[in-house]
């Protein structure tokens, strides 16, 4: 009943959809308000429609129907009702109707808005969003249907939608279970903020082919949508950290990012996002750069959709990828259309998105954004590159040829030390104009004090001048940001005669972006910092210990204790977990408790780490392998992983830069228009 | 509309159309090549592996030849380990999968063959000696081995097939126990 129900729920939306398009599009070519305004209704009707048709699939994910093939797949009994719930998002179909059901939400949000001053983009955006949802909805329809059942059909086994001659249903007493790798806190978020991210891309994108479509293709739309793309930015960059916490809690590789194909996947249009928060300020403060952020845009959209069809098609080998599935050529089918139409659109209308001023500096703030956005683009070539190059070099010469953690390392590393250096230049560059003299006027304090803190390390902490190299960087750009801080409260202190924290937290409300982009960068430094520490300085080790011997490794000494090993039936998990004692230069420190879970229904191992984390470093301990009288021994695999807290610390001080420059303060269309027309504009200015 | 009304209103010119649409065919192509390599049905467990050729890495040798062809191994457990040098994961299993090879090797009934996925020679000779790796191991060339396996995971992955060359098991991630390795091999013979 309710499987029937949810299909035919989601059947219908699929015609909704294609019906909002023809109305969008025949509104908006016979002037007819009343069909746009009919899209826009049917638009609306979506969101209620999927949300009806997901909760019929949450209710028999919950109730055990495992008559249901994708709740035989992805759920079990034992499994506790809130991960059954996410189970939605844990297997292709269930997943895709999640991406539809958010992609749904983020349009009706928009088209709920005020239109009054943009009604020619209303129908084009109805379009793009619908058109997208057409085809998400088309796939879990035709392809991927989670509420296929499985029917007996002389006495074999077939999962059908409904119910084939002289058939049964048949119902499975218990299902396989959510791969116990998924079944991890950081697991339950980390899909849904990545498909948050991707799915608020639609958005923006869905305003540059408006703007595009129409001919309208002034700041409008940019200005409609900068603030979605900082909480899609938001939401993706969640969900990458989120996903990089996962890895090292539950992986087992003392490791937090692999460059898999479908992390790079994640990373490329996070890559763009970000070139595009940057240069969006310059089209906004200095009118150029048009043509370039039309195609971050449109590029932003077609690698969420690009790299979504990777993860999904089976095309690239991945840890992550779903298994093999018929929806590839119907979705290739779908990229293809997206980039010619994108591409043909920015060709037509090319001549209409000329800048209106040029560039004056080479150092000025713009030229330092375009280098900025350049320096991001050579990271995406290197990334795009590494994840293609397999198939090419397997199309051209038969072979392949490792594109693993290396490749990119080495390739990208000088490119991030180079970002990293624009970060401390360009804050105190200024629109239009800036000199060589001016610069190192702002700088020069800054630049001092890194050298002495990068000696200071040499001298104390380690030789190794990559890590040196790094560790100048980040002071260097602590303290510009610091300075920055300091600065303008300063100036402002003078003049309001206020008190200091006063003065700081009125400037940092007044240019919300501006602060919680330096925010940004700041929590950037500090994720470098352990990035370099486990980069670097990871040390590991390996042994097998008998109760009471020890394992000494990067100034910690680890004593074996004892094993235990139990069932707990209710939740069909047998733990087998270590006791080792830590002590640092003889002092006990406490005991750790790695340990591997091993999963009846889907008999698979997850290895948890025992982790001491401390700002310093973590020691990460790892149970390999056990003898079956404990006395006898085990096999651990320690890693010290200096640093790396930081980049849990800077992760989260991120998303507070990020949430601070998000935060909406007043309606975005009502901002006084461009200020910084004048080519001599100061920093301060912003 | 658009604020500019003096300068020029060049478009895109036609070099560059042609360039872009002429990259934009190729990437597709590409990924349409990649998408029909992806529909080849999934070796199956319960099922025939189909037939393949290796030849091993210098310096190793099975029956005193270096090349393998499954067919030759009828009659024998044949477990082939997919690995690469530069696989975290893989780290982890591969003392357990050398002990396990050891403990098998003269029997003869059991054969380890390790291929090893988009790899560089180097970052693969350096993998075996660190591990000590002493079963026969060969590169995946033009990843012929995982596309007949139809690979869709990462590295690790642990095909088992029995002595009728019928795929019987499949470990996807690490092992975590040499008795891991072994209790597989039991559940086949």
């Amino acid at each position: 009943m309710f499987a029937e129900f949810g299909y035919g729920i989601l059947v219908v939306s699929f015609i909704v959809a294609i019906y909002s398009v023809f109305a969008a599009v025949y509104g908006a070519t016979s002037k007819s308000a009343a069909m746009v305004e009919s899209a826009r209704r049917s638009m609306l009707l979506m969101f209620p429609l999927i949300s009806l048709s997901a909760a019929a699939l949450i209710y028999l994910l919950v109730n055990n129907h495992f008559e249901v093939a994708f709740v035989y797949e992805v759920t079990s009994r034992s499994m506790p009702t809130y991960l059954k719930v996410t189970a939605w998002w844990g297997g292709q179909a269930g997943s895709l109707v999640f991406w539809s059901w958010l992609l749904a939400a983020f349009a009706s949000a928009v088209t709920i808005r005020k239109w009054e001053r943009d009604i020619e983009f209303l129908p084009w955006v109805i379009v793009i969003c619908s058109t997208t949802l057409i085809f998400f909805l088309g796939m879990v329809v035709v392809f991927e249907n989670p509420f296929t059942r499985f029917w007996l059909v002389n006495g074999n086994v077939e999962p059908h939608m409904f119910a084939p001659a002289n058939a049964t249903l048949f119902t499975a007493g218990d299902g396989n279970g959510l791969n116990p790798l998924l079944r991890h806190p950081g697991m339950v978020i980390h899909p849904p903020m990545l498909y948050l991210g991707f799915v608020s891309y639609v958005i923006p994108y869905a305003f540059a082919m408006a703007a595009l479509i129409t001919g309208r293709t002034d700041d409008r739309w940019i200005r409609l949508t900068r603030r979605w793309s900082l909480w899609a930015w938001l939401f993706l960059s969640f969900g990458l950290v989120l996903g990089g916490r996962w890895a090292y809690d539950v992986l087992g590789w003392g490791g937090y990012w692999g460059w898999d194909p479908v992390e790079i996947a994640a990373f490329m249009p996070w890559l763009t996002g970000t070139a595009f928060l940057h240069s969006v300020m310059i089209q906004e403060k200095r009118g150029l750069l048009k043509h370039w952020n039309m195609i971050l845009v449109i590029l932003t959209y077609a690698l969420v959709i690009f790299g979504t069809f990777l993860t999904r098609s089976g095309v690239l080998s991945s840890v992550h990828a779903f298994a093999n599935s018929p929806i590839g050529p119907f979705f290739m089918g779908f990229v293809t259309l997206s980039l010619v139409v994108s591409i043909a659109l920015v060709i037509w209308r090319w001549p209409m998105l000329r800048g209106e001023t040029e560039m004056k500096s080479m150092l000025s703030r713009e030229a330092l954004f375009l280098l900025n956005n350049l320096l991001f683009m050579s990271v995406l070539v290197i990334c795009f590159w590494g994840v293609i190059f397999p198939l090419v070099s397997e199309l051209f010469t038969g072979q392949k040829v490792t594109v693993g953690p290396p490749f990119y390392e080495r390739a990208t590393a000088p490119i991030f030390a180079a970002l990293m250096f624009l970060m401390g230049v360009a804050p105190l560059s200024a629109w239009g104009h800036s000199t060589i003299q001016t610069l190192g006027r702002a700088m020069w304090k800054s630049a001092l004090a890194a050298a002495i803190i990068t000696a200071v390390l040499f001298a104390t902490y380690t030789q190794n001048y990559i890590a040196l190299i790094g560790f100048f960087l980040i002071a260097l750009v602590l303290l510009v940001t610091f300075q920055e801080f300091w600065r303008a409260a300063r100036a402002r202190q003078r003049a309001q005669s206020e008190n200091f924290l006063t003065s700081l937290t009125r400037l940092m409300g007044r240019n919300r972006r501006r602060y919680g982009g330096y925010i940004i960068h700041i929590s950037m430094m500090l994720m470098a910092i352990g990035i370099l520490g486990i980069e670097i300085f990871q040390k590991e080790t390996q042994g097998s210990l008998k109760q009471g011997d020890q394992l000494d490794i990067g100034g910690y000494t680890v004593e074996y204790r004892e094993l235990a090993s139990w069932d707990d039936s209710g939740k069909g998990v047998n733990f087998t977990r270590a006791t080792i004692d830590v002590y640092k230069n003889g002092i006990y420190l406490g005991e750790l408790n790695p340990r591997i879970d091993y999963y009846f229904d889907s008999q698979q191992n997850m290895t948890i780490p025992g982790n001491r984390s401390t700002f310093r470093d973590d020691l990460y301990v790892l149970l390999v392998d056990w003898q079956p009288v404990s006395s006898m021994g085990a096999t651990f695999k320690i890693f010290v992983n200096p640093l790396v807290n930081w980049l849990w610390i800077g992760s989260l001080l991120f998303l507070v830069g990020i949430i601070f420059a998000a935060w909406p303060d007043r309606d975005p269309a009502e901002e006084p228009v461009r200020v910084a027309r004048k080519a001599n504009q100061t920093s301060a200015a912003d | 509309m658009t604020e500019e009304t003096t300068n020029e209103k060049r478009g895109v010119s036609l070099p560059v159309q042609i360039a872009i649409w002429t990259f934009l065919a190729a990437l597709l192509a590409l990924v349409a090549f990649g998408l029909r390599r992806a529909q080849n049905p999934m070796a199956e467990i319960g099922k025939p592996v189909p037939q393949f050729d290796l030849e091993y890495y210098p310096g190793y040798e099975y029956n005193g030849t270096a090349k393998m062809s499954l067919a030759d191994l009828q009659g024998k457990i044949v477990v082939i380990n997919i690995w690469a040098s530069w696989c975290k994961p893989c780290e982890q299993e591969a003392p357990d999968l050398e002990e396990a090879w050891q403990f098998y090797k003269d029997g003869g009934d059991v054969v380890f063959i390790g291929v090893d996925y988009v790899d560089t020679p180097a970052g693969a000779s350096e993998y075996l000696t660190k591990f000590n790796i002493s079963f026969p191991n060969a590169p995946d060339l033009k990843s012929n081995i995982s596309s007949i396996l139809n690979r869709q995971m990462g590295v690790p992955e642990t095909y088992f097939i029995d002595r009728a060359g019928v795929l019987r098991h499949v470990k996807i991630g690490p092992f975590s126990s040499v008795n891991e390795i072994k209790s597989i091999i039991q559940g086949i013979e």
